[in-house]
């Protein structure tokens, strides 16, 4: 009886780990070749949003049957945050979009893979645009493909323009400083003639010591060039402007700036063609304009997210197949047309796709003016955080004179130079 | 002979007492630590382990960008005891304790106390005052740097409107750090008056009866029976407040992002630059440590001004 008993239990308890094991231990692959998986993580939470996703689930129906792209999609900061740790750990997705300042801290760290195969089938350098081609490649290697690319524009209301008697926006430095205070007026509705921003933007002082002769750093990055005379004059005039004329708010992230400007506060701003679909929708009257010319001729800020893959992913084929995807003709131009980003392919200008949204071309046309800032630092955080936005705040505050604060933020930066 | 009673009472009161064998209270011991175990074990693996390795990292030079981590000795310590920045950090956050504690300990008492009585709407402003507590600070935040802005700030407005001057206040060196403390004391005054609502109810009311009926005013009623009774309720409020104060980010990181000029930068936004923006660990470790320490002897100065006893 004890015995049956026994058996009976036995059996059942034998039963109940066959089924188990059935369902927990997954079947063996068969012949067929099964689907690849790639990760991709990405900051395009903004307006773009929609857009990326869109392209995402473009590339995955027409590689259905052999490839599967599945995108997480956070803050850039976070992004940047949990990016490095996972990569650190081997946890870090196949495919990565950030910024391209980042690119030599990556690379540096051993964390993402060459890509120099894929420019040899199918990416198209000839395309790229050279600034950022040239800063794709280190060590003799490219690193990174275009996510998306951008140059920097002057922003005008042309309401608060015609009400101060301008009729268009101001084609040299001289007429952008004088417009600029012509706009500015203080009291209980106060307005100002450009939406400066210092900190938390994309950089906006930089093109003003360009647009004099001056700039941050060498082209070799040995030196800073932050105390150069051409530098020191366009910070002095601009300083000047402000704590006389008030022709800027002091102290402004990026975020505050484009409130400026959207709320006809401001009366002009650099930036980039991110803003022209919220500005848009908020019934600005507003045009876009080359920045203005100075004494070193025509120039702007460029940037770009670039795309890379991860050193340690058993995906690099696919992962480079969807790279290149990206690149190509109809997904930039589709890029374009949604965002209003110029695309990354200095071959589509005359593209007459691209016409459907005017600002698309406008923005591309400054792609041979543009240069990239800080682009190859690995310290470039750090000299752009506590260097040179602290001398900036300095003088905007009146802490301490133009000269002294721009020869300090020098030695500082020369001490973080490789 | 039969025991005398006394004596027998005793030695069962002595057994009663647990005068177990040893080898019975060897198993009592063990007992106990097995059942303190899963506590143990999660104090020591979220907290204990990190801060070993944190002072572990910052006897190192130690990045995740970079693939060897050296040991360098006191050299982070060094380079911290020279760094103006840091030193900046701490007078702000010092500043910022010593606007916030007091305030945020001292205006939610006499709340505390009006919302003990029988008032009519006492849960409704039970509840408005605690709603600051339970919002995202983060949030909070964001809507604060609206209500601050000069030009279009309701606060700002409203000043304006009764002819008082407006400043930038998020903008403004003087005023930026000012402006946080204000959000500070804001966000913390809920949840003090109820801790303190709480201690308030825990006071017998018979103490009050007998002090009524020995003609004690209401102001002698206060400072002789509830300040006094309240001491382990204002311990815990301050200790905590104090605590929050010195690890204060999400306002700082929100509103201002440590500046103008670093003057709202605290120790733990500079911990968080240092960390997670240059991913400089070993240094920010070094900091993360000097913060540790500072908040140990703070909480032992506060423990013994307010003389601390185990039944508190």
């Amino acid at each position: 009886m004890l015995h049956r008993c026994f058996s009976s239990r036995m059996a059942r308890l034998v039963c109940a780990l066959a089924v188990s094991a059935a369902v927990l231990i997954p079947p063996q692959a068969s012949g067929a070749a099964s689907m690849t998986s790639l990760t991709f993580w990405n900051g395009f939470t903004g307006p773009d949003a929609p857009t990326i996703q869109t392209l995402v689930s473009r590339y995955n129906t027409a590689n259905h049957s052999s490839i599967s792209v599945s995108q997480n999609v956070m803050p850039w900061a976070d992004l940047m945050t949990k990016l490095l740790a996972s990569y650190a750990v081997g946890q870090g997705p196949d495919v990565a979009a950030f910024h391209l300042q980042y690119l030599p801290q990556y690379v540096q760290a051993g964390l993402i893979a060459p890509i120099d195969d894929a420019y040899s089938h199918g990416l198209s350098a000839a395309a790229i645009p050279p600034d950022l081609l040239r800063s794709l490649k280190i060590g003799g290697h490219y690193y990174g493909a275009p996510a998306n690319y951008a140059t920097l524009m002057l922003y005008w209301n042309k309401d608060l323009f015609r009400k101060a008697g301008l009729s268009q926006a101001p084609t040299t430095l001289a007429q952008m400083q004088a417009d600029a205070v012509k706009l500015s007026h203080q009291g209980a509705n106060p307005q100002y003639g450009i939406a400066l921003a210092d900190h938390a933007t994309i950089p906006m002082w930089p093109i003003l010591m360009w647009q004099n002769g001056g700039d941050v750093v060498t082209a070799d990055h040995s030196k800073s060039l932050l105390a150069a005379p051409k530098t020191i004059q366009a910070v002095t005039s601009w300083a000047t402007l402000i704590a006389k004329d008030h022709v800027s708010p002091v102290g402004l992230a990026g975020a505050e700036a484009d409130s400026y400007f959207q709320g006809q506060k401001a009366a002009m701003e650099i930036n980039g063609p991110w803003a022209t679909s919220g500005y848009t929708q908020a019934h600005i009257n507003y045009d876009v304009a080359p920045v203005p010319v100075g004494p070193a001729g025509p120039v702007t800020l460029s940037d770009a997210v670039i795309l890379v893959i991860d050193k340690h992913s058993p995906n690099l084929a696919a992962a480079e197949s969807f790279v290149k995807w990206w690149n190509q003709k109809p997904q930039q131009a589709y890029i374009s047309l949604r965002s209003g980003f110029p695309p990354a392919r200095t071959d589509m200008t005359s593209d007459t796709s691209l016409q459907k949204n005017p600002f698309v071309i406008k923005f591309a046309r400054q792609a041979p003016y543009a240069r990239f800032y800080l682009a190859g630092l690995k310290n470039f955080d750090k000299i752009d955080t506590d260097v040179i936005t602290p001398a900036i705040q300095s003088i905007e505050y009146n802490r301490a004179s133009p000269a002294a604060a721009l020869r300090k933020a020098a030695t500082q930066m020369n001490a973080l130079l490789p | 002979m039969a025991m005398p009673i006394a004596h027998a009472s005793v030695s069962t009161a002595a057994r009663r007492r647990g005068s177990l064998r040893p080898h019975g209270r060897a198993r009592a011991i063990l007992a106990s630590y097995l059942f303190m175990l899963p506590s143990l074990l999660v104090i020591g693996v979220f907290m204990f382990w990190p801060i070993l390795q944190i002072v572990w990292f910052s006897l190192h030079q130690w990045s995740f960008i970079a693939t060897d981590h050296p040991y360098v000795g006191a050299d982070n310590y060094r380079q911290l005891a020279n760094d103006s920045r840091f030193w900046g950090d701490l007078h702000n956050t010092l500043l910022f304790t010593v606007g916030v504690v007091p305030a945020s300990v001292l205006l939610p008492l006499p709340v505390a106390v009006a919302l003990n009585r029988p008032l009519r709407g006492r849960a409704f402003f039970r509840a408005a005052y605690f709603l600051p507590a339970v919002s995202s600070y983060a949030v909070m935040a964001i809507v604060w740097s609206l209500l601050l802005q000069p030009d279009i700030g309701l606060l700002s407005r409203y000043l304006q409107l009764l002819h008082f001057p407006v400043a930038d206040w998020l903008h403004d060196p003087s005023w930026a750090l000012p402006a946080i403390m204000l959000v500070g004391i804001w966000k913390t005054i809920g949840f003090n008056m109820v801790i303190l609502l709480t201690g308030i109810q825990g006071i017998p009311e018979t103490y009050y009866e007998a002090a009524q009926v020995d003609g004690a005013s209401t102001v002698a009623r206060f400072f002789r029976i509830t300040l006094p009774l309240l001491r382990p309720t204002l311990l815990f409020v301050t200790v905590t407040s104090m605590i929050a104060s010195f690890q204060i980010f999400d306002p700082v990181f929100v509103m201002t992002g440590g500046g103008p000029l670093f003057s709202t930068e605290t120790l733990v936004t500079y911990i968080y630059h240092e960390g997670f923006q240059l991913f400089d660990t070993g240094y920010a470790s070094t900091i993360a440590c000097i913060l540790f320490l500072i908040m140990l002897v703070l909480t032992a100065v506060q423990l013994q001004v307010f003389r601390f006893q185990e039944e508190d």
